[in-house]
């Protein structure tokens, strides 16, 4: 009798310890949630960031001098990736503008464009194509009164049981014609890896 | 020791059934416990009490929402959260705070993050969050535990 009960309890424990084997399935999911695949630089890091850094900039009291009222018009330089991955940063700085553009608070001039932008205006103004009484003119752009750039840099430590990364954000504005930097800020992430002993 | 035998012969039948009733029944993805604590829209300023929803009765009894102020800061919104812990483990939450504006529309929907937090044991912690545009003049916040997988069979 004893048999009769040991061995299907054998064969359901077996059964929920080596698990059944998934089917790919593939589902929309929230681009919003916490994203914990791995220890890298993820898409839960970047929106904590840019949500971070936008908000400080957006309320520092110095800020709020500079735009009472105006817009200043700002240049974003490249984040500096100092971390052992490789991360997209300027990823993070479209994130920062994009979230400063929105505020209505600030606006931007974009140097990876400045290319397409003097192409196109040699066109309007040379290609014989375009109502020269229409056509844009060379030297009208304005120029940006501060500078918005920063750095990345990671901490990463690990032992065989559980590995941890640490970065800090550091973003700063500059007044490019002073050359004093008006504002900056940090922002801290850590993220611990370890070995779940008990888990489903 | 007749009676045995025969039971045990008669195993692979049940051996058999049971792998099939695994089959059905097992290798499906539990969907996570999602549900939290939270708030319907406040307008900035409001008194918060009437507002707020447990839909997590079991995450309630280990926390509570003590606090939440809100003031304008450069013309946007800017919300104080104070979250309290009644559980004497640490808590591993998300939150995530939806801005609308006068006409209770939402403002940028989809677009706030939610974002981690871990309360300690008895911890009072406070958190802040502000709108990403003039617009926002409510706001709802929630808070819910970090979902993981019940059984994943």
């Amino acid at each position: 009798m004893k048999k009769f009960f040991i061995l299907p309890a054998v064969a359901i424990s077996l059964l929920a310890i080596s698990g059944c084997t998934n089917k790919s399935v593939v589902r929309y999911g929230d681009a919003a949630a916490v994203e914990t695949t791995d220890i890298n630089f993820g898409s839960t890091d970047l929106q904590k960031v840019a949500a971070e850094m936008t908000d400080s900039l957006l309320i520092s009291p110095v800020v709020g001098t500079l735009t009472v009222n105006t817009r200043p018009v700002i240049f974003v330089e490249s984040i500096k990736n100092k971390t052992s991955e490789h991360i997209d940063t300027e990823s993070i700085t479209d994130s920062i503008s994009t979230k400063l553009l929105r505020s209505g608070k600030f606006r931007f001039v974009d140097m990876g464009r400045v290319a397409s932008v003097r192409e196109q205006l040699q066109y309007q103004q040379s290609g014989g194509m375009v109502d020269t009484s229409k056509a844009k003119q060379f030297g009208q752009q304005i120029g940006a009164q501060y500078m918005l750039y920063g750095n990345l840099a990671s901490i990463v430590k690990s032992n065989q049981d559980q590995s941890d990364v640490y970065y800090k954000f550091t973003l700063r504005l500059m007044d490019l014609e002073s050359g004093l930097v008006e504002w900056a800020d940090e922002t801290e992430i850590r993220k611990t890896k370890g070995k779940e002993y008990i888990s489903w | 020791m007749q009676k045995l035998t025969q039971g045990y012969h008669s195993q692979p039948s049940i051996f058999i059934l049971l792998f099939i009733s695994l089959f059905i029944v097992g290798c499906k993805n539990v969907p996570p416990v999602t549900s939290g604590v939270g708030t319907s829209q406040i307008t900035a300023g409001e008194e918060y009490s009437k507002y707020l929803q447990v839909h997590n009765p079991k995450l309630a009894k280990q926390l509570y929402i003590s606090d939440i102020k809100s003031r304008l800061q450069q013309d946007l919104l800017e919300v104080n959260l104070t979250l309290t812990s009644t559980y004497k483990k640490t808590l591993q939450l998300q939150y995530q705070v939806n801005w609308f504006d006068n006409d209770g529309f939402a403002v940028e929907p989809g677009k706030s993050p939610w974002k981690s937090l871990d309360l300690h044991g008895m911890q009072t912690q406070t958190v802040k969050a502000l709108a990403p545009t003039a617009k926002a003049t409510t706001f709802s916040l929630y808070v819910r535990e970090v979902p993981e997988k019940a059984f994943k069979f």
